[in-house]
């Protein structure tokens, strides 16, 4: 057996994040003992009418999220346990509500920082009903084999380890979360582990003390002994004693306090928790609760080390006695499933990648490129168009090569309104369309016709390079296989109205001492084509291409650098569009040629 | 528990009707002067200046001045500013009307487990502590509020007569008015005294403590509290205190002067349980620490590095029971960042680390820890088998 939560509890969680990470170790509990999950409902206004899918084994349960407590209990009527994760300054309200649920027994509060008078009130409050109300503060209450309250217990292994899956013959009450763990195990390793654990919380005055607790083992033949774990401050180590040496008690009491440190502490100096506090004249110091203890026939190990091997030392007597027997072991326990992770971890798994990447990894504290930090590109001086380099050619680029590309982009980066990827842009930001889509549509010009030529350009003038073609031969090949040679020609510049950007890249990469065999030869197709006629000249897509394929990048990469660079003015026009809060634009009438057939009748459908 | 000074402690008293002595708050002596040509009682009563600050004994200190005028006042305000006390510097003063009396009483209201508890004595000052017998109470559950009858009862139980007994009954009800109105954990004024002029009651000094969790629905605390043990907080203490309010979880920090022995542990409850053996193994704690309710790794290295700089250690304690959700690698990888960056700042030279814990994820903790010895840490690291407080033994053996 066991006090307080047992098969037949079953729960709900009023709270957000923290009640939900509480039930997915609840969870992990009945996984443990084979039962299903004990968490029927949330109560958590903002989400009502959701569920949280909490995993169970390897699957997933969905548990109902209610926006009140009457409405969760009215549709999983065995609810008889609330447990309140609801912040301080909201935790009574939600506290009452739950204890104001007929269907509801135990409310167990984990808040932190609740103030004292709500505490009281609903201890008093819950007291006046039957009811327990456990905490604040509280880390939860746990039955070994049968019933786990939040997150007590800690992880799963650590379950495994305090043998939390079957009962033993000890008792805990503990105000410290922290040490909760701590005694569970000392109880499953010392001796044959516990019947029910709980937390009481640390505040000055928990919504329940330890005689009532006392009171519920010692009706419980199942538990033997008790455990406390005390603090001084307060009374209640005290009230347990009186309790215990009242009369003959059925359970043994064994019992730790904390605070002897006080002693010899400057005065009036106090750590610990909220009710660790000592009282005027030195009552409820830990000396005078262990005193207590002492005298009223409890055990009480001189210190915290000491509590294991008395534990053990009750545990053999009770053997002796014969009021228990040594435990039975289940032959075998359920494993918690792995995460993939921590299988893969673990060498237990193989998994195939969907995808590889060769250029980047976020996964450390910042990003790397191509292996190298970004903040130490930075701090060593790099700039865009290094990283470029890196992600688009997985080489870091020489310096005069990065004031190459930083040109090339300052150069494309907008053409002004009138071309196919601003008007798109334009168009699309008139309409009211987000700043991405707008991009996008810009960006969908970007072909063939229009900023697209650059890998073909490039791709064309290498393939003649590389065959050391003449500029005679090229033109012949290019006109039996592919047609116009990219690159060359432009709507509006010509010869006598050469495109000046072209000028100022061509006349930069020229002045430095790096060699230029595709540009050379683009050149050279130009000065030839030009002749034939006037606007076929070397354009800025073919000046681009051939001086990119000059140093080193690959071809398929070339497009990149137009649509890069032109992504800067297409981002420019959407925000210019904004800022003025254009309007809606469509085309008009006279600016159509309207070329369909003229309005007729439509003849009847056969 | 939340401790307030004397001037918003009495400006609460005065918000439920307790007559107090008029008073002012000054930080310096132009600010005084300035209130003396608005205030007119200043200038016309016999006045009492005392340091504003969290100070025991003021008396001795001669940090309290009584029966001045408000020259005199002045001039005393003037002597106690900027002084230095210990690590406190007094930074304000209040003076108050001195307020002529014969008798002097005794009232207080204190929370218990089952409600609160209405204390009144029909005398006062030092008087009461040697008299204690001659305090009466009044229990009251949670939610119920002293009836007049009940009050004028334990008025004339504590021996005040005629008149008094319902002057005194009125009293103690606004006590408890303010007490439950203001989320107090304990109010004591003493002494409450009847003022010659009119023949009221008043309070002339006030202890208030505060339940600093109630904050949230008190707008009008408007006033910082105070440190709860006689001195003011440290830079260092500040500091993490300051962590502690951005986190989930908390992280706290005390240092206590002369010790050798640094703490490191974790959670409120298993922190006492190793103050409490380095005490029992003779050792002496250099500071209280603790680190709860699964913390950000940043905020544990904070709290780290300000244990590390603590004078003098010559071991650290970084203790801890078995966890229940504080992540083990992610603490513990705040406190190894804490322990890296204090040695190459120099510090930890000679300083032994001593290593107990349990939780998740605790064997990748602990080897993590472990490995900090390739680094020429000086560091033992025990896992669950070893009793939480071995630690300690071990470290303060002879």
């Amino acid at each position: 057996m066991s006090i307080l939560a047992n098969k037949d509890t079953y729960v709900v969680i009023q709270g957000g994040v923290a009640g939900v990470n509480a039930a997915r170790r609840m969870a992990e509990f009945c996984y443990l003992i084979k039962r299903s999950l004990n968490v029927l409902a949330f109560v958590y206004p903002p989400d009502a009418g959701k569920t949280h899918e909490i995993p169970y084994g390897s699957g997933l349960v969905a548990v109902p999220i209610y926006k009140t407590v009457a409405e969760a209990t009215k549709h999983h009527p065995q609810i008889n346990t609330s447990l309140v994760y609801i912040g301080a300054d909201r935790a009574m309200k939600g506290g009452m509500e739950a204890l104001d649920d007929t269907h509801i027994k135990v409310v167990s509060m984990i808040t932190e920082g609740v103030p004292e008078k709500d505490a009281k009130i609903l201890g008093a409050h819950a007291r006046k009903l039957g009811k327990v109300f456990n905490g604040p503060s509280s880390i939860g209450i746990v039955s070994a084999g049968s019933c786990r309250l939040g997150v007590i217990g800690g992880a799963f292994d650590n379950l495994v380890l305090s043998k939390l899956y079957r009962e033993g013959s000890f008792g805990v009450i503990t105000k410290s979360g922290g040490l909760s763990n701590e005694i569970i195990w000392i109880c499953s390793q010392f001796a044959d582990g516990i019947t029910t654990a709980i937390g009481i919380g640390g505040d000055a005055y928990p919504g329940t003390d330890y005689v009532s607790y006392l009171e519920m083992f010692e009706n419980d033949p199942q538990t033997k002994a008790v455990v406390i774990v005390g603090e001084m401050g307060g009374d209640l180590e005290e009230r347990a004693a009186e309790w215990y040496g009242a009369k003959k008690r059925r359970v043994k009491l064994m019992a730790v306090v904390s605070g002897f440190c006080q002693e010899s502490l400057p005065k009036g100096m106090k750590f610990g928790h909220a009710g660790a506090k000592e009282g005027l004249k030195g009552e409820g110091s830990a000396r005078s609760k262990s005193d207590a203890l002492k005298k009223s026939g409890a055990i009480v190990p001189a210190t915290f080390g000491a509590l294991g091997p008395a534990i053990k030392e009750a545990y053999q007597e009770l053997l002796k006695s014969g009021q228990v027997k040594e435990p039975v072991e289940p032959a075998s326990l359920p494993k918690l499933p792995k995460s993939i992770e921590a299988a893969m971890k673990a060498d237990e798994v193989m998994v195939t990648p969907l995808i590889r990447t060769t250029i980047s990894d976020d996964r450390g504290d910042e990003p790397c490129y191509d292996g190298y930090p970004a903040s130490e590109l930075i701090n060593k001086g790099y700039e865009i168009p290094h990283v470029v380099g890196l992600l688009w050619d997985k080489r870091l680029i020489s310096k005069q090569e990065a004031e190459i590309i930083k040109r090339i982009m300052m150069l494309s980066a907008d053409h002004g309104p009138c071309v196919s990827g601003a008007l798109g842009t334009i168009i699309a930001a008139c309409a009211g369309i987000g700043l991405s889509q707008s991009v996008a549509a810009g960006l969908i010009m970007i072909g063939p016709r229009f900023g697209g030529a650059v890998t073909d350009a490039g791709r064309f003038f290498k393939h003649a390079v590389d065959n050391k073609m003449t500029v005679d031969e090229f033109l012949t090949y290019m006109k039996k296989n592919h047609g116009p040679v990219p690159g060359i020609g432009h709507r509006v510049k010509s010869l006598r109205n050469p495109d000046k950007r072209v000028k100022e890249l061509v006349g930069y990469v020229k002045s430095l001492p790096i060699k230029t065999p595709c540009l050379d030869f683009a050149l050279e197709v130009e000065k030839v084509t030009a002749v034939k006629k006037d606007n076929l000249i070397l354009n800025v897509d073919g000046t681009m291409a051939a001086v990119l394929v000059d140093i080193g990048f690959p071809v398929d990469s070339l497009n990149g650098f137009f649509i890069l660079s032109r992504t800067i003015g297409l981002i420019g026009h959407w925000v210019d569009q904004k800022r003025q809060d254009s309007r809606l634009i469509r085309l008009f009438d006279y600016l159509v040629n309207y070329a369909a057939p003229k309005r007729r009748e439509v003849p009847p459908l056969k | 528990m939340a401790k307030v000074l004397e001037g918003p402690g009495m400006g609460l008293m005065k918000k439920w009707g307790i007559n107090v002595p008029n008073y002012v708050v000054v930080t310096s002596v132009d600010e005084l002067t300035k209130l003396g040509q608005a205030n007119e009682w200043l200038k016309k009563s016999k006045l009492v200046a005392k340091a504003h600050e969290a100070l025991g004994s003021r008396f001795k200190l001669g940090l309290v001045k009584i029966d001045l005028d408000f020259k005199a006042a002045e001039a005393a305000t003037k002597e106690m500013i900027g002084r230095q006390v210990g690590s406190i510097t007094v930074t304000q003063v209040i003076v108050s009307e001195m307020i002529s009396h014969k008798e002097e009483y005794y009232c207080a209201v204190k929370s218990t487990r089952e409600g609160s508890e209405i204390l009144v004595a029909n005398c006062g000052g030092i008087e009461v502590e040697s008299n204690w017998e001659r305090v009466k109470r009044l229990c009251l559950e949670i939610g119920q509020a002293p009836s007049a009858d009940a009050l004028e009862k334990l008025s004339k139980e504590a021996g005040f007569t005629g008149p008094l007994i319902k002057k005194m009954a009125e009293f103690a009800g606004k006590m408890f008015a303010c007490f439950d109105s203001e989320d107090a954990q304990y109010l004591e004024v003493n002494p409450v005294v009847t003022r010659a002029s009119d023949g009221e009651l008043v309070a002339l000094d006030a202890v208030t403590l505060l339940d600093g969790d109630a904050k949230f629905r008190h707008p009008d605390w408007n006033f910082a509290f105070a440190a709860e043990f006689g001195r003011a907080y440290s830079k260092q203490e500040e500091e993490v205190m300051a962590v502690d309010s951005k986190i989930k979880g908390s992280v706290k920090f005390i240092e206590i002067p002369g010790g050798d022995t640094a703490m490191l542990p974790a959670g409120g409850g298993a922190s006492v349980y190793y103050s409490d053996a380095v005490v029992a193994r003779g050792g002496k704690l250099a500071n209280y620490a603790e680190y709860s309710g699964d913390p950000p790794d940043w905020a544990v290295e904070v709290l780290t590095e300000k244990v590390c700089s603590l004078p003098g250690i010559k071991n650290i304690i970084v203790g801890g029971a078995i966890a229940n959700f504080t992540d083990v690698v992610k603490t513990f990888g705040g406190i190894i960042n804490g322990f890296r960056k204090a040695k190459s700042e120099g510090k930890l030279k000679g300083v032994k680390i001593w290593v107990r814990r349990g939780g998740p994820r605790e064997k990748e903790g602990l080897d993590a820890m472990r490995a900090l010895k390739d680094e020429g840490f000086d560091i033992s690291v025990f896992d669950r088998n070893t009793p939480l407080t071995d630690i300690v033994d071990k470290a303060l053996q002879k």
